[in-house]
């Protein structure tokens, strides 16, 4: 039954994959190259981890919900489906947006020798995982709000979710700043070190199920 | 044999409430849901899926909505006029993600559906006219052969050449299997006196009318007449009247027997839209 909900996503996003090459690739020129690589895998990859989300937006204009709701997958279903295809989007766009740094930076070293970039493996791996973090992060809050208010009104707080985290992360500069210390790739490359792979990846996961426990919720007692 | 039985189905919104409503459509039929928007007929289809929470029984196929859910609803087809799996995919695509969910999904019945419909397979559904884009709904909900089928609307967009080929479909489906039935909510109600073998009628959240089509169309009548003649009809021999300007239109439920009691026999065919229009707005 998933299989199916998966498709009809997929096929969904399949309309969109124009626009998303896009702004890919203006992304990729316009940050990797520059002192800011590895911010573009960042960027990247929230790019292509968000984009799950919009098809709640799909259902929407469809009206979907209510006609998925008279075929045989179950609500659980419906609300796990999201949650696989989020998670999915979320791997890919680290993956890709490491892979496409890693490409386009080798690249641009490779046709301007003059102008070297070095690209630290280790840096871009840890960039990389921050960002699918990231993308979790909102994720686990966007999906239920979403499920909640609907796909219109859950942009609009997804916006002020991440100029929320925005405002978070440049208050902990500043502060950072003020103490001495700086907010830097390294000191994100150290927290990695220090704290490692898995630990992330638990809190990730348990950000998820915590996410889908209160989706489906939600959900269970939707009407629509 | 019922394949939809409802007891006492409640469900209560702001300013409206579907009232303790009961009904059955048996195994064989097809039964015409009609009433005024808002009347209460979308929250009874909904409330048959459990879109909606309500309270009361409703049982499909024997078994418990709630209860048995996933497997009822493997055997039922459903359309909705304003709702779809998506309108960004194809004719295709759908195919690949309905089999998906059902398995007796029937993909040969379905493309040969489309044919019939004349559809294009690679083109995609927001692209389509309203008539197309309910072609395809018909078709979906068809191909897999359901036991049930559930349809909101499924004549409106389409022309009256397209919508008695429909018709002919739907009569076809309950004729090669008699355990088939089929709910079909519509405003146009002409399409109902062609194929319905039962009216439901609801009207502000209560069902008024819960009878055979034939018998409908051919006890009640419509008698015209002056105030005078009006003053003499006992209020237990009609259901409602419409004051004119010059005479009285009263809805009567018993030709035969209203001719023998008061000697009129003109007596006129209503339709169903007219017989709605005098429970609705007649007055008694």
């Amino acid at each position: 039954m998933i299989k199916g909900l998966l498709k009809k996503d997929l096929y969904n996003l399949a309309s969109y994959k124009v626009s998303l090459i896009i702004v890919i690739l203006f992304c990729s020129l316009a940050m990797i190259g520059t002192d800011a690589i590895y911010w573009s895998s960042i960027v990247i990859g929230i790019i292509v981890g968000m984009i799950s989300l919009s098809t709640f937006n799909y259902d929407e204009i469809s009206k979907a919900n209510k006609y998925i709701l008279t075929l045989p997958p179950t609500r659980k279903e419906i609300v796990l489906e999201k949650y696989v295809l989020a998670i999915c989007s979320m791997i890919l766009g680290g993956l890709f947006g490491f892979g496409l740094t890693l490409l386009v930076g080798s690249l641009l070293n490779y046709l301007r020798p003059d102008d070297f970039v070095d690209i630290s493996l280790d840096t871009l791996v840890s960039t990389s995982v921050g960002g699918m973090f990231g993308v979790a992060l909102i994720q686990a809050i966007q999906i239920p709000s979403i499920f909640k208010w609907g796909a219109e009104k859950g942009r609009i707080q997804m916006f002020v979710i991440i100029l929320f985290l925005a405002l978070l992360i440049s208050g902990i500069g500043f502060a950072l700043d003020k103490m001495g210390s700086s907010l830097d790739i390294e000191s994100l490359e150290r927290i990695f070190n220090d704290f490692g792979l898995i630990l992330l990846l638990l809190l990730s996961f348990l950000m998820y199920f915590i996410s889908y426990k209160i989706s489906y919720k939600i959900y269970k007692a939707k009407e629509v | 044999m019922n394949n939809i039985e409802v007891r006492n189905l409640s469900k209560e919104y702001d300013g409206f409430l579907l009232d303790n409503v009961s009904f059955d459509v048996p195994a064989g039929a097809i039964v015409g849901l009609i009433g005024e928007n808002g009347a209460g007929k979308t929250t009874t289809i909904k409330a048959l899926f459990n879109i909606i929470g309500f309270k009361g029984d409703v049982k499909i196929f024997g078994k418990d909505s709630k209860v048995y859910e996933k497997e009822i609803k493997k055997d039922i087809g459903a359309l909705f006029d304003d709702s779809f799996l998506s309108d960004y995919l194809n004719c295709k695509h759908i195919n690949k993600i309905m089999k998906d969910f059902y398995e007796t999904w029937d993909e040969k019945k379905y493309f040969d559906l489309l044919k019939q419909f004349d559809l294009p397979l690679n083109k995609l559904v927001k692209d389509f006219s309203s008539g197309m884009k309910m072609k395809v709904k018909i078709a979906v909900a068809m191909a897999h052969s359901p036991k049930l089928l559930i349809l909101d609307e499924p004549t409106s967009g389409l022309d009256p050449v397209v919508r008695s080929e429909i018709l002919d479909l739907f009569r076809k489906y309950i004729e090669e299997d008699e355990s088939r039935s089929i709910l079909l909510s519509t405003h146009i109600t002409t399409d109902l006196e062609h194929i319905s073998d039962y009216i439901l009628f609801i009207d502000n959240g209560k069902i008024v009318l819960d009878v055979p089509t034939d018998e409908l169309l051919e006890d009640y009548g419509v008698v015209k007449c002056s105030e005078e003649d009006f003053l003499k009809i006992k209020a237990e021999d009609y259901v409602s009247y419409k004051k004119g300007k010059y005479q009285y239109a009263v809805l009567i439920k018993n030709k035969n027997e209203f001719k023998r009691k008061y000697g009129i026999t003109t007596i006129d065919k209503p339709s169903i839209d007219d017989i709605m229009l005098f429970y609705i707005r007649g007055e008694k």
